[in-house]
């Protein structure tokens, strides 16, 4: 038969469990461990009892106690977790978010409301310039690769951006039409190729870099053609390199930049600085161009009149063309932003409108 | 350059296809840019003659024309040209005829007047331009012909030649590479005939210029249309018919690549002298313009006065006309140099010129003018003179270039046999002059002046053996980074930075318009500016901005937030200096937002803000002057200016539609770049606890933050670690009265190697309060 106690636990476990709220399981507290509540006549109630008896029953009340205490206190955090959930049931996840700090200090001089507000407010979204982007993914294959980065002047010499580069004065392919020119004589480069002739001046092989910057074209600007546009040089100058090294080097950079099936087919071409030249197309599924070839760039293999020109600017024979070889190509940042990321026209670049920026962003 | 299948075919064996030969010589290097088909096979077009012509009854501009068919029964054709007369041999369509240009013919009726047929002009046939009226055929032609077979169709391929290939600026010479890179025979032109070669009559004073001059005279000619045959031929590949002389002239330069000239002789007066043009020479050239010649331009002359600019274009007076009995035929050999800057200085560009500038094959002077002499006596009658007076020498032969086979195996990274490098070399008509074990001497053909070096032989074996032969090899290579690479991380950063901070890159031109000069910059302008959109070097960027801004403001953007990293050219040198440009206009959101209430406007503390989030070293500003900012601030960087910031003067607002103010910051980027590394290094973490006190005070309106900042730095105080202003107003509607202000700091005190107390801080923070108090007249608020 069970001690009245034992059915003094269960009637109370029984009122706690079906307290519906915080108010209910307070009284239901109250009633059974309040200072006057049942569970505490029995303490008072202790002091009547027999030796033999009173340990049993101590026992049994502090067990009866606790397990009263327990109960409680797993309703009340319930009960707790409950009005927190019904709380945040009532916010909207779908509402837009605000993605990061705002930057702006809000002040405006009378609402010191806003001042020093510190939380997170809607946040405009910044963009870098598509051309930036293609730059800086251009430059991240390249580094892999081992390439350092050169730098020359948009105002140049006609030395640098002709003569050294195995164009002479009257050659056919020095258009001085196509070149425009400031009225000290000098120009504005046609080509980063006048960085290759900077860097093999400043430093001795092995030489292995890249030059990205802007060029400029006397030409009628159109869909296709603008008076500035930005190529990536690169030039690489070591003991026995050759046609074999020049492509395996441009078709990973175009595998990394178009995707891995890319195809790249390599064409005879001419150039006055390499020797042989060759014309990069590339091909690939991923591109909405799809199926048709596209030309992507011009490379070859350093012209050995190249190397003499820097010889004899720098007044000894570090670049011997019969113990060096080298390749260089230039890449043309605008046309492979063109086609990387399927923009039609050319001048969108210069134009700088926000909607079409932010489409990058 | 336009070359003739047809044309082409005449010398070597061709693909059918002619996709196939388009892709062989893009493969070769020598690109194919169009391909057009002229004279497609065009059914029901036959010959007819117009037998009789009369006006048609109901409409002014036409005319009703009866036409023999050789059907037997006479056709009535209404028709609106009028080049025609009784007698002519013209095209005619028949009803069910389907025209190039899309138009199929009916029978119909024209104004009341049956019609069976259209007689034809030469567009309508797609065989040119020429629409002016009815294609006039041949009076040979045969009345019922096909006029396909009259003109066989033809595809002409439009091909880029390089400069270096002049070799290939002919039918024959692009023949010869065909055949080079299929290894199929060229039908060469017959051999040159003896001719006999009299050193009179033509003297060259400028030999250096012109090696070599050759002139036949051909007697009685009889100068007029061209045969039909001929005429097709120069106009296939673009030329314009003029006379059978003319013609022939250039068919030959055509055919083979060497220009020839025709005087008319009796206009000349004397002997021809090549010599330099006397200073200011003026001569009257065939396209009707007179030109001021120099020393440096090549004339050809008789006595009297100059009769053609060498090598570029003959003069209107001695040319060929219809009334010319006898001609002198010119063959010659020009400095290419001499050619170039002469075309390029007279602005007068020619076919002759573009040959002669990428040099003509010396093995080819005489042969033409013997083709060419041919040619006129078969097509324009006439006695060629027996012999060609002639001066000057040919030039000399190419020099032996040598190759080493295992430099072409290292150059290409692919082992080539050397059997096969010389069967590839000799197939381009090479020949070995000296043969060692590891490498051969080769002697150059008169028409690759291009092949002067090794590379360029190994080129040569590439193009015929396949790039695509050689597999990619991975030449990786450590490499250590340049300042360059420096400079490029540390931009890459600030244009990160400002990103984050919300606003977008532009990259705005560096050639700007004249209007932007004309805003009062001292730019470096071009001296020969394409149009009035590139006119001079940006000394800043402020244009640029301005011009993007203007350009999104009419696209009604409510919020511009922009920069631009990159060069300017410093007056008057054009010293390149990196300069970064930030402008701000409109609403800090581009839309409103849910958690904004009210509209905030971009302001000067956002330009700040965007400033401060570069991390510049030592960054702070003072008031300045600017002439474009009517709210100067000049930045520094350890107290050395390096730009400025500001809002817009009105007077340079008011030349762009932006409503509102517009802020905007200029500075350089390589002091910034070049100043510290931008690790950092690890600080202990604060181990005792911080006590905040705030002061409120009101203080006049004119006295400044950084006043307030530097009283309470003036202090001195060790235990003060950081001052945060958190609360501003001020204004007239507020209780404060005129021309005061309401500020309020936090104030964060910390003794990093222990627990403050707090009587500690109260002593520290009183004794600031009364500094402000007693130096600044602050008013505190409890």
């Amino acid at each position: 038969m069970p001690h009245p106690l034992e059915e003094l636990r269960d009637a109370a476990l029984r009122e706690i469990s079906d307290a519906r709220d915080v108010r209910a399981l307070e009284a239901a507290r109250v009633k059974y461990l309040g200072r006057s509540g049942s569970i505490s006549a029995w303490g008072e109630q202790m002091k009547t009892l027999g030796k033999d008896e009173k340990p049993i029953v101590g026992k049994l009340l502090n067990e009866v106690r606790s397990a009263l205490t327990a109960a409680i206190e797993e309703r009340t955090q319930a009960f707790r977790a409950q009005k927190e959930a019904g709380a945040l049931a009532n916010i909207d996840i779908s509402l837009p978010g605000s993605t990061g700090p705002t930057g702006y200090s809000g002040y405006s001089g009378h609402s010191a409301a806003s001042v020093g507000y510190s939380g997170y407010l809607p946040l405009e979204r910044g963009s870098l310039h598509p051309l930036t982007q293609m730059l800086d993914r251009s430059i991240d294959i390249f580094r892999r690769m081992g390439f350092a980065l050169a730098d020359g002047p948009d105002v140049e010499d006609e030395w640098h951006c002709f003569d050294a580069l195995n164009t002479p004065p009257e050659h056919p392919a020095r258009n001085e039409q196509d070149t425009f020119y400031l009225p000290d004589g000098r120009l504005l480069r046609t080509h980063t190729s006048t960085v290759q002739i900077r860097a093999m001046q400043a430093a001795p092989p092995p030489m292995r870099v890249i030059a990205p910057g802007a060029a400029y074209r006397r030409d009628e600007v159109d869909a296709m053609h603008s008076a500035q546009f930005h190529q990536i040089e690169g030039l690489y100058v070591d003991e026995t390199v050759s046609v074999g090294d020049l492509k395996g080097t441009l078709e990973l950079f175009m595998r990394e930049l178009f995707g891995p099936d890319t195809e790249v087919q390599f064409r005879p071409h001419y150039f006055p600085f390499t020797e042989p030249s060759l014309e990069i197309y590339v091909k690939s599924k991923a591109l909405k161009r799809g199926e048709q070839w596209i030309e992507v760039a011009g490379c070859g293999m350093v012209h050995p009149a190249v190397f003499e020109a820097v010889n004899k600017a720098r007044g000894d024979h570090a670049y011997d063309p019969e113990k060096w070889t080298g390749f260089a190509f230039g890449l043309g940042m605008d046309r492979l932003a063109m086609i990387l990321f399927d923009i039609p026209d050319i001048r969108l670049f210069a134009q700088n409108d926000l909607r079409f920026l932010r489409q990058f962003a | 350059m336009k070359f003739s299948v047809n044309w082409l075919r005449e010398f070597v064996d061709l693909p059918k296809n002619v996709d196939e030969i388009a892709e062989l010589l893009t493969r070769a290097g020598v690109e194919t840019e169009n391909i057009e088909t002229r004279g497609t096979k065009i059914d029901k077009v036959i010959v007819a003659q117009i037998t009789a012509s009369s006006r048609h009854p109901n409409a002014d501009r036409l005319t009703v024309c009866e036409v023999d068919d050789a059907s037997g029964t006479k056709r009535q054709i209404v028709c609106g040209a009028t080049n025609y007369k009784v007698g002519d041999k013209v095209p005619l369509a028949l009803p069910g005829a389907k025209l190039p240009n899309g138009l199929e013919i009916k029978k119909n009726t024209l104004r009341g007047v049956e019609s069976e047929g259209m007689l034809c002009s030469a567009k309508e046939l797609g065989f040119g331009e020429d629409a002016s009226g009815l294609l006039i055929l041949s009076p040979e032609a045969k009345v019922g012909a096909s006029i396909a077979d009259l003109f066989p169709s033809d595809t002409v391929l439009d091909v880029e030649i390089t400069p270096n290939r002049g070799d290939l600026l002919s039918h024959f010479g692009l023949a010869r590479e065909v055949a080079a890179l299929t290894g199929k025979k060229i039908k060469a032109p017959a051999a040159l005939a003896k001719i006999d070669i009299k050193r009179s009559g033509v003297k060259i004073s400028a030999l250096r210029d012109c090696p070599f001059f050759s002139a036949r005279k051909i007697d009685n000619v009889k100068v007029g249309p061209s045969p039909a045959w001929l005429r097709a031929k120069i106009e296939s590949v673009g030329i314009r018919s003029i006379n059978n002389i003319v013609d022939i002239s250039n068919f030959v330069m055509f055919e083979f690549g060497q220009p020839t000239h025709a005087f008319d002789a009796d206009k000349l007066k004397g002997g021809i002298n090549v010599r330099l043009a006397r200073d200011g020479e003026k001569f009257l050239a065939l396209d009707g313009k007179t030109y001021s010649l120099a020393p440096e331009n090549l004339v050809i002359a008789d006595d009297k006065r100059a009769v053609g600019i060498g090598g570029v274009m003959g003069g209107e007076e001695t040319g060929v006309t219809e009334s010319t009995r006898n001609v002198l035929l010119e063959s010659a050999y020009f400095l290419p140099a001499s050619i170039r800057r002469t075309a390029r200085n007279l602005n007068l560009p020619s076919d002759a010129s573009y040959r002669f500038e990428r040099g003509v094959d010396p093995g080819m002077i005489l042969r033409a003018s013997q083709r060419a002499t041919e040619l006129i006596r078969e097509i324009a009658g006439g006695n060629p003179a027996k012999e060609i007076a002639a001066a000057g020498k040919l030039p000399a032969n190419h020099s032996d270039v040598s190759l080493s086979y295992q430099k072409c195996d290292q150059v290409l990274g692919l082992a080539i046999k050397p059997k096969t490098v010389d069967e590839i070399l000799a197939r381009f008509g090479l020949t070995k002059a000296k043969t060692a074990k590891t490498r051969s001497t080769w002697k150059i053909p008169s028409y690759r002046r291009d092949l002067q070096r090794d590379v360029d032989l190994i080129e040569e074996v590439v193009r015929v053996h396949g790039v695509d032969k050689i597999s990619g090899t991975d030449r990786s290579r450590f490499t250590q980074s340049s300042a360059a690479d420096h400079s490029r991380d540390l931009e890459s950063s600030l244009r990160n930075r400002l990103v984050a901070h919300g606003l977008s890159e532009v990259r705005t031109p560096k050639l700007i318009p004249r209007s932007a000069i004309a805003l009062g910059e001292n730019a470096i302008s071009l001296r020969n500016p394409l149009s009035e959109d590139h006119v001079a070097l940006r000394p800043t960027l402020l244009a640029g901005l301005l011009g993007v801004l203007n350009r999104n403001v009419r696209a009604s953007v409510e919020r511009v937030a922009i920069f631009e990293l990159g060069r300017i050219f410093v007056p008057p040198t054009g010293k390149e200096e990196r300069h970064l440009g930030l402008l701000l206009w409109g609403n800090a959101t581009s839309a409103p937002h849910w958690r904004l209430r009210e509209k905030h406007q971009l302001e000067f503390f956002d330009l700040k803000g965007a400033i401060e989030s570069l991390m510049i070293p030592a960054l702070s500003f003072r008031r300045g002057e600017d002439v474009d900012l009517a709210l100067a601030t000049e930045i520094l960087s350890w107290n050395r200016a390096i730009g400025f910031a500001g809002q817009l003067s009105a007077q340079r607002r008011s030349t762009i539609s932006a409503p509102g103010a517009v802020f905007f910051a200029e500075l350089e980027v390589d002091p910034i770049l070049s100043g510290d590394e931008t690790t950092k290094t690890f600080r202990e973490i604060e181990k005792f606890p911080a006590v905040t006190r705030d002061i409120a005070m009101i203080v006049p309106e004119k006295l400044s933050h950084a006043e307030i900042l530097r009283l309470i730095e003036s202090v001195n105080e060790p235990l003060l670690e950081s001052v945060q202003l958190f609360d501003l107003f001020s204004g007239s509607e507020s209780s404060l009265g005129p021309a005061r202000k309401s500020l309020a700091y936090r104030l964060t005190y910390r003794d990093r190697s222990r627990t403050l107390t707090s009587e500690e801080v109260t002593a520290a923070h009183a004794k600031i309060r009364e500094r402000l108090q007693r130096e600044l007249g602050a008013e505190l608020r409890e």
